[in-house]
């Protein structure tokens, strides 16, 4: 069969729904891994999360192996197949987060369950539990884990040990992926998930290893890596990183969060020396330059406002910046009480986001240097009609397909989180909570500002505005535009 | 691997089961261990309550007695001083015997002696010297002081455990939603995954084998084989392959054709 007919019989072959439940499948028993990590961490400190976290493994297990006493080995996963799996594989996993939780008891009721348990996997961050350090140690480790499994895309890892086709690999990375993350890739798709699967295991190793020796215990150095490297942040410390009292330790968060947040291909290439590497990339440059102006500008400020000396200024600003700026959402401050043009800047961060092919969700600083191009690019044109203008990153010629689905891409972000803002002023939520709660969800940042600050949690949002907020974050972090697509092809229209 | 019908459909039903099972036995180790729990604050706090209660009437009574004896009612008020300090002596019997929360043990000792006090008192001036009954100074002084500090001790005792119950109710109260959900959990798997399997038996059982019915409802002599399109390697497939080896036959033994 050629290339071609094949392609045709794969787009013209309806949706097949067992395929999708296998390898949905994998992804479930990928995570029943996790829980019986925490279940025996649980079980060694004979804690009262033992049993659900069992049990919710076991479910995972049984849910997970099912599909494959029926359904054969499938080749040749089509598009809307590849779709259908990563947004239910993102659901289901969901789903299963969240039973750990609601067994345990606690704060956890439903929505909260639900709440923590997609912040977690979307790596948003956001919490709604008022006291963390209540939680059980293999609960705490599940927790983290969901940051870790959902940082590089809970198929990712499913592709690494798929004994699938190359075509199947390429579909399934297609639908996790967007076209703008993989431009710095020039590796075939199972090289492109090696190069994720070892820059993450790697940075996550490395980070592990140091905060250790920084002082911090070997459980929740692991916790905090977790969190890090998959720009989450969820902390096993009420107060977060602040608990630490440590600026060392906070300067090597600073360091694994910024890593985390620049394209792994980019991050890979500098490592072994070639020539698509972050000292080449015009994008990342940028993203790093925006950085130390944002510090420099928030330190100031903190400063000449006479908030902290100028040493505190600039390690609390920076922290704060970073932990933003990458979408993180560890603190060591309260950012609360800062000046409102402190609030601004770390709000622009929260909207803007890290670079495409990391760890982080939201709208992704190379779409907002791609934006601001394109823009370039039409007052030239306005400027001189008949002339040929071409955006490029990094030497590329950026189709202009790409450029319209970026500027599409930037508009529905805007009007998803105006929509959200209006849902919750209209549950009572005050406006500057309302906004930055859903800048924060949607860029899964985590921490915004008013209720929801650096050092509070959304226990407090109704439990609607929270569960509006849980779609908020699937789709910040699912690119919006897989699940428009996927609702397309469910119509026909794809 | 060739994985037949049975095998199938009972490896899903085992899972179901399994399921089931791990929800079961979770749910009556959780209940269990509630049911311990209830056992142990009854033992462990409530008792040492009730007997901090009784300790507290009789003390009441003790100094009821003792104005009674002031008053001049001398037998009524040694009768009754008697009956109370034997109920006092049970009782705190019964709080000694229990000792279960931290620091239970310096509260005893405290109400032990302070009790020892108020009784030397009222056993010397009442039961043992028969004169100056009437002397107020000396209740208010002495008798009555010691018997405040008694009362203080026992009420301290009293609390104690009814902060522990009350922070044993916290923890049996998350023991029953532990115990609860398994269940919940349980039933809601298995409505979603016996969904999952009447999708799979239909998909993979009921669908064959109504391809293989219009197959042979529309087979045509002059056809080789069975036109389905089955994929699976289990029964269903083996039948098609026997069929169409039947037809085979049916051909080579030149069988009369319509």
């Amino acid at each position: 069969m050629t290339g071609l007919t094949r392609t045709t019989t794969l787009k013209n072959r309806p949706m097949r729904t067992e395929v999708v439940i296998k390898f949905t499948g994998y992804v479930l028993l990928f995570n029943a891994l996790f829980l019986l990590i925490a279940f025996f961490i649980s079980l060694f400190h004979g804690e009262t999360s033992t049993i659900p976290l069992l049990f919710s493994g076991l479910i995972c297990i049984i849910f997970g192996a099912f599909p494959f006493i029926f359904v054969e080995d499938q080749d040749n996963v089509s598009f809307s197949e590849g779709l259908a799996i990563v947004v239910g594989g993102w659901v289901i996993t969901c789903i299963i987060g969240m039973l750990p939780y609601i067994m345990w008891g606690g704060e956890f009721s439903l929505v909260n369950a639900w709440f923590e348990s997609v912040s977690g996997f979307t790596t948003t961050g956001s919490s709604i539990l008022n006291n963390i350090e209540a939680l059980p140690k293999g609960l705490l480790f599940w927790r983290s884990a969901t940051h870790w499994i959902g940082g590089i895309g809970i198929v990712m890892f499913v592709l690494l040990i798929l004994p699938q086709s190359t075509s199947s690999r390429l579909t399934l990375l297609n639908a996790e992926m967007s076209e703008l993350s993989k431009l710095n890739f020039r590796y075939k798709a199972r090289k492109i998930i090696h190069v994720l699967i070892i820059v993450y295991v790697g940075l996550t190793a490395v980070q592990t290893l140091t905060l250790w020796a920084l002082g911090m215990s070997l459980f929740d150095a692991i916790n905090h890596s977790f969190a890090t490297i998959a720009t989450g942040g969820f902390s096993t410390k009420n107060s977060s990183v602040a608990f630490f009292k440590s600026p060392s330790i906070e300067i090597v968060i600073m360091i694994f969060m910024v890593l985390s947040g620049m394209h792994f291909g980019l991050l890979y290439g500098t490592i072994t020396g070639r020539a698509e590497n972050i000292f080449k990339s015009s994008v990342a440059k940028s993203f790093i330059v925006i950085l130390l102006l944002g510090i420099l500008l928030v330190s100031a400020k903190l400063y000449f406002s006479g908030y902290y000396n100028i040493w505190d200024s600039l390690r609390f600003g920076s922290f704060q910046v970073i932990s933003l700026g990458t979408t993180t959402g560890f603190a060591t401050a309260d950012s609360n009480p800062w000046p409102a043009f402190t609030h601004i800047i770390l709000i622009y961060f929260t909207i803007q986001c890290a670079m495409v092919g990391s760890t982080s969700g939201g709208l992704k600083f190379d779409r907002v240097y791609l934006f601001f191009r394109s823009l370039r690019k039409q007052l030239k044109l306005i400027q001189h009609p008949r002339a040929v203008v071409v955006v490029k990153i990094n030497n590329r010629v950026i189709s202009e397909q790409l450029e319209a689905l970026t500027m599409v891409f930037v508009v529905l972000y805007i009007f998803t989180f105006f929509v959200t803002t209006l849902v919750l002023t209209s549950l009572d939520v005050d406006l500057y909570t309302a906004f930055s709660a859903s800048i924060a969800t949607i860029g899964n940042v985590g921490p915004g500002f008013g209720d929801v600050s650096s050092l509070a949690n959304f226990s407090t949002l109704p439990s609607t505005g929270k569960f509006v907020l849980t779609l908020n974050m699937l789709l910040g972090r699912l690119e919006i535009f897989n699940i428009i697509a996927l609702l397309m092809v469910r119509k026909g229209n794809f | 691997m060739k994985k037949s019908l049975k095998l199938k459909i009972l490896s899903g039903f085992l899972l179901l089961v399994a399921l089931l099972f791990v929800a079961g036995t979770e749910s009556i180790i959780e209940f269990n261990k509630l049911s311990n729990s209830f056992t142990e604050l009854i033992e462990d706090n409530y008792k040492t309550i009730e007997a901090s209660r009784t300790m507290l009437e009789a003390l009441e009574r003790e100094d009821s007695g003792i104005l009674l004896i002031m008053l001049g009612k001398t037998a009524k008020g040694q009768s009754i001083i008697l009956s109370a300090d034997s109920s006092f002596m049970a009782a705190f019997r019964t709080a000694k015997n229990n000792i279960t929360e931290s620091g239970e043990d310096i509260r005893i000792v405290r109400i032990e002696e302070s009790y020892h006090t108020f009784k030397q008192k009222w056993q010397e001036r009442f039961f043992l010297k028969s004169s100056a009954y009437d002397d107020i100074e000396f209740y208010s002084n002495d008798v009555h002081r010691t018997f405040l500090e008694v009362k203080h001790a026992v009420n301290e005792l009293m609390s104690l455990n009814q902060n522990s119950m009350h922070s044993e109710a916290v923890i049996l109260k998350d023991k029953s939603h532990r115990a609860i959900m398994p269940g919940i959990v349980a039933i809601v798997g298995a409505l979603v995954f016996s969904l999952l399997l009447s999708f799979f038996i239909s998909k993979y059982y009921i669908s064959p084998i109504n391809q293989i019915i219009q197959a042979i409802k529309t087979f045509h002599p002059r056809d080789k084989v069975l036109r389905t399109t089955i994929k699976s390697e289990d029964d269903l497939k083996q039948l098609e392959v026997e069929v169409n080896n039947l037809i085979d036959r049916l051909n080579k033994n030149n069988y009369p054709q319509k």
